[in-house]
């Protein structure tokens, strides 16, 4: 019977289960809720008044950097675009939300509240403020199963932020933390290193933060080092999260008004649309 | 039926009210608590409770659907549950006569086996199909305590409803 379930022949029944089930579950969540919005609707004027301040700040903060990355962006494709390399692909973001986060004693997944009818594809990369959480591997009609980046084996392809040295993230399983495998000892490599997607494998976008190296064991014997990391996203930390609606490989983007107008060529020779090299060659 | 712990006929069973109290003991199981091994799984208590007791009403079938439920909720491999409720519902069924004989707190001993094997079912599984054991997810075990601990509350309040009085004299109702 195990066996059987191995070959994902039984995802139908699965699914009407979980069409009954998902109404339930969220019944369920109502008291936690309602827990959650009561004691924020207790909170007291004076902290929402310094947190209002506080966003107000970061607010401007952040819609001056949002000016200047939308330049720098610009400047970048034309630099890209100067140098014939691959344009890089933009993306859509839908948000979600995390329900819940199943029991579950050998996996780490959360369950999220956007599923296939909202455009949600198999593999597509979930994210916070902090950085990449995980990835979708279970698609319902309105609800999806993230796997989160701690899951064994679950790998994600990285660089260094201060060199640019690629490696690849492995999960070590619930508890443990990620590491940094196939990398010889003498590999720059620092405690405190960010790592960022490197956008190699067309799953993630690139420049998303993913772990910070914690610990580093270097073995001369082996030519070997365990490199060991934490993941920069906090599960537990919020409620809401981004999926990437990201699909290089099938989505050439076909020109949005803004760079269109800025290159003003014709349709078929956008080098958006081109896809000559080997993704990932940047 | 004979309750062995007060020597009266009890009440026949209502089997609406074992229905019903399956259905909240699934609804206690979705709420959204976290992934600890220590949550006591409400389900299981239930179904072993009736299976014990009434197992013309709630049988392996009922206990496979159930378990399948919790497979889709958990994200577990699908039949993992399945499996392990409808295989200690046989169990269950199987030790009945042996258990209600016996005192609430020597059940709970009893039935700390069958709970045990419950909890620690799916890191087992993991095992035998990835041969890798998850020496930590053995945590699963306090589940299994606590879900012992908690059986004669369980006998208490699912036992509630055939242990009222029959004849019940409205002038002097002690």
């Amino acid at each position: 019977m195990l066996i059987d379930f191995r070959f994902k022949a039984l995802d139908p029944i699965r699914n009407n289960v979980n069409w009954i089930l998902r109404p339930l579950e969220y019944v369920m969540m109502a008291p936690r809720n309602a827990f959650e919005a009561t004691s924020e609707y207790f909170t007291t004027r004076g902290t929402l008044d310094q947190e209002n301040q506080a966003m107000k700040v970061r607010q401007a903060e952040l819609s001056l950097l949002a000016n200047q990355s939308e330049f720098l962006m610009v400047e970048n494709q034309n630099l890209r675009e100067l140098m014939a390399l691959q344009k890089q692909v933009p993306f859509k973001t839908l948000p979600v939300e995390i329900l819940f986060n199943p029991p579950n004693p050998i996996s780490q997944r959360i369950v999220i509240n956007r599923g296939s009818d909202d455009g949600l594809k198999l593999g597509n990369p979930i994210a916070n403020d902090a950085g990449i959480l995980g990835q979708v591997v279970r698609l319902y009609e309105r609800s999806a199963e993230v796997s989160l980046l701690e899951d064994r084996d679950f790998a994600v392809p990285v660089q260094v932020a201060r060199n640019g040295l690629r490696a690849a993230v492995f999960g070590a399983g619930r508890g443990n933390p990620l590491e940094l495998r196939y990398l010889p000892v003498a590999s720059d490599l620092e405690v405190g290193d960010i790592l960022l997607t490197s956008g190699i494998d067309g799953v993630y976008p690139p420049g998303f933060a993913v772990a910070v190296i914690s610990k580093i064991e270097r073995n001369a014997d082996k030519n070997s080092s365990n490199v060991f990391c934490v993941p920069v996203a906090a599960v537990n930390r919020y409620r809401q999260a981004l999926a990437f609606l990201y699909d290089p490989k099938f989505d050439a983007k076909a020109p949005t008004i803004n760079n269109k107008s800025a290159s003003g060529e014709p349709l078929g020779n956008n080098p958006g649309r081109r896809q000559t090299r080997a993704r990932g060659m940047q | 039926m004979i309750d062995f712990q007060s020597g009266y006929i009890l009440r026949p069973v209502n089997p609406v009210f074992i229905y019903f109290s399956l259905f909240c003991a699934l609804l206690l199981n979705l709420l959204p608590i976290g992934n600890y091994g220590w949550v006591p799984d409400w389900l299981i208590i239930c179904i072993v409770f009736w299976n014990i007791h009434q197992h013309r009403y709630v049988s392996v079938i009922s206990a496979f659907i159930l378990g399948l439920m919790m497979d889709v909720h958990n994200s577990d491999l699908l039949g993992l549950h399945a499996f392990s409720y409808s295989l200690v519902a046989y169990l269950a069924i199987s030790w009945h006569r042996r258990i209600v004989a016996l005192t609430v707190l020597s059940q709970a001993l009893h039935l700390l086996p069958i709970f045990l094997l419950v909890s620690l079912f799916p890191v087992l599984v993991h095992w035998v199909l990835s041969g890798e054991f998850y020496w930590w997810a053995l945590t699963g075990a306090i589940q299994a305590v606590i879900e012992a601990l908690l059986w004669p509350i369980a006998t208490r309040i699912l036992l509630a409803p055939q242990r009222r009085p029959i004849d019940v004299d409205h002038n002097r109702p002690l």
